[in-house]
């Protein structure tokens, strides 16, 4: 779109014989160096190597920041975030159940999803011969799902409530209608869609340091080459876009697609 | 000389926040004051204590405080961290108050800095460049804590500790 938009400085850049008001080295030379940035700017959102750079450098930030802050809330607020958390670790980063995945979207923007990750640890049972792993604890808990439990290798369920025992008819299940307690169902979506509608996930950007990325190399590549900086009446656009595929390989390498 | 290491910024801002309070009159220190311990209990508690208190501060305002991150900066004299506050009330205007209280307190950056910096009990140690409202949530029944109401808030200060030549903390 930029590339198309850019085209029609064509007119105004290589114009031998001009017809009207616009004969001017000015509007020449100015329409040259726009056309050459967004060439540029069109080949580096378009190349591989300068993409990966800056979706790296800003998703590892906000994956980063975005687990500080549900971190932070699950230790404030155990009851409602246990549940994306490997059993009695509320808020320990090594004990998430949820990652940022990122899904590559036109040009250098990319969209974030979220996913929920298998539990591995046993469910804690003070009194309990048989331990078992509940897997899908965090995306049921949190869909607030009802939870049949059903004897599969033993003929009936034991179970203790209060400290007495239990003794299920054989064959029978039980369904435990909020798993997780009341307070956790969508919390985790809750706090995500406030991460990513507020200021957060802005600051986060900005903390990423992508700035340096456009600072560094792509300024070099932006920068506007001797030739159109020389007063001239008319340049090539043929030229011009060579200069800026030779700029933008030079400053991300020559990756482009 | 060695650097004290237990100091940290989030608890000389809790500090400020504690005195404004008082001065402003939102928190009356008589109503946390604690037979047990002979003195009143500052009710903004870190998380950590956060189960113990839970009986003691029973249908009081009061504050839950955590660190989310920190980081330093390319300049690495420049400390970035944010921390989240959680206001719980039983009642829906004091929270508004407190809310409000601390928007007005925190959201100027390098002023509300300056206000920090000339707070008398503050820490020689410490310098803030700067500390802003990074986020507010709605004000909403509390899952954590039943009957009562709760919002968080999310403070990012930019800081520095005095350092020596060589920049390690004094």
């Amino acid at each position: 779109m930029l590339l198309q938009a850019a085209s029609g400085l064509e007119r105004l850049m290589y114009n031998k014989n001009p017809k009207g008001a616009i004969n001017d080295s000015n509007v020449a030379q100015i329409s040259a160096a726009l056309y050459y940035q967004a060439n540029v700017i069109a080949k580096l959102s378009n190349s591989k190597k300068f993409k990966n750079s800056f979706k790296k450098i800003v998703f590892t930030q906000i994956e980063k920041d975005f687990g500080n802050y549900i971190d932070a809330q699950a230790r404030t607020k155990p009851k409602s975030f246990h549940h994306v958390y490997e059993w009695k670790k509320s808020g320990n980063k090594n004990a998430r159940l949820f990652k940022l995945t990122s899904i590559d979207s036109e040009g250098i923007s990319f969209k974030i999803d979220f996913e929920f990750l298998m539990s591995k640890s046993l469910v804690p049972a003070s009194n309990s011969k048989r331990r078992h792993v509940f897997a899908a604890k965090a995306s049921i808990m949190e869909a607030g799902m009802p939870l049949k439990i059903a004897p599969r290798h033993s003929e009936r369920l034991v179970f203790e409530v209060d400290g007495n025992t239990v003794f299920m008819p054989k064959g029978a299940s039980v369904t435990v209608k909020r798993p997780g307690g009341t307070s956790v169902m969508n919390q985790f979506k809750l706090q995500y869609s406030r991460f990513f509608s507020g200021e957060l996930v802005n600051s986060s950007i900005k903390k990423s340091g992508f700035k340096e990325l456009f600072n560094s190399e792509s300024l070099r590549a932006l920068r506007i080459p001797a030739t159109i900086r020389t007063v001239k009446y008319s340049f090539s656009p043929n030229l011009i876009r060579s200069m800026a595929d030779a700029a933008s390989e030079k400053a991300f390498g020559a990756s482009m697609i | 000389m060695t650097a004290n290491f237990k100091l940290d910024a989030m608890l000389e801002i809790r500090k400020f926040l504690w005195a404004e309070l008082l001065e402003a009159k939102i928190f009356d220190e008589d109503d946390y004051y604690s037979d047990n311990i002979g003195s009143a209990i500052v009710p903004i508690i870190p998380v950590q204590q956060s189960p113990e208190m839970n009986q003691f501060l029973s249908g009081k305002k009061h504050i839950i405080y955590d660190k989310i991150g920190l980081s330093y900066e390319d300049n690495w004299l420049i400390c970035c961290e944010q921390i989240l506050f959680t206001v719980y009330s039983t009642d829906v205007s004091e929270i508004n108050e407190i809310r409000n209280f601390m928007t007005d307190l925190f959201r100027r950056m390098d002023d509300s800095a300056k206000d920090v910096n000339r707070f008398e009990s503050l820490n020689n140690k410490f310098k803030f460049h700067s500390i802003f409202i990074a986020d507010i949530s709605p004000t909403e029944p509390s899952e954590e804590l039943k009957g009562f109401l709760s919002t968080d808030i999310i403070l990012e200060a930019k800081y520095s500790r005095i350092t020596d030549q060589t920049g390690r903390f004094l």
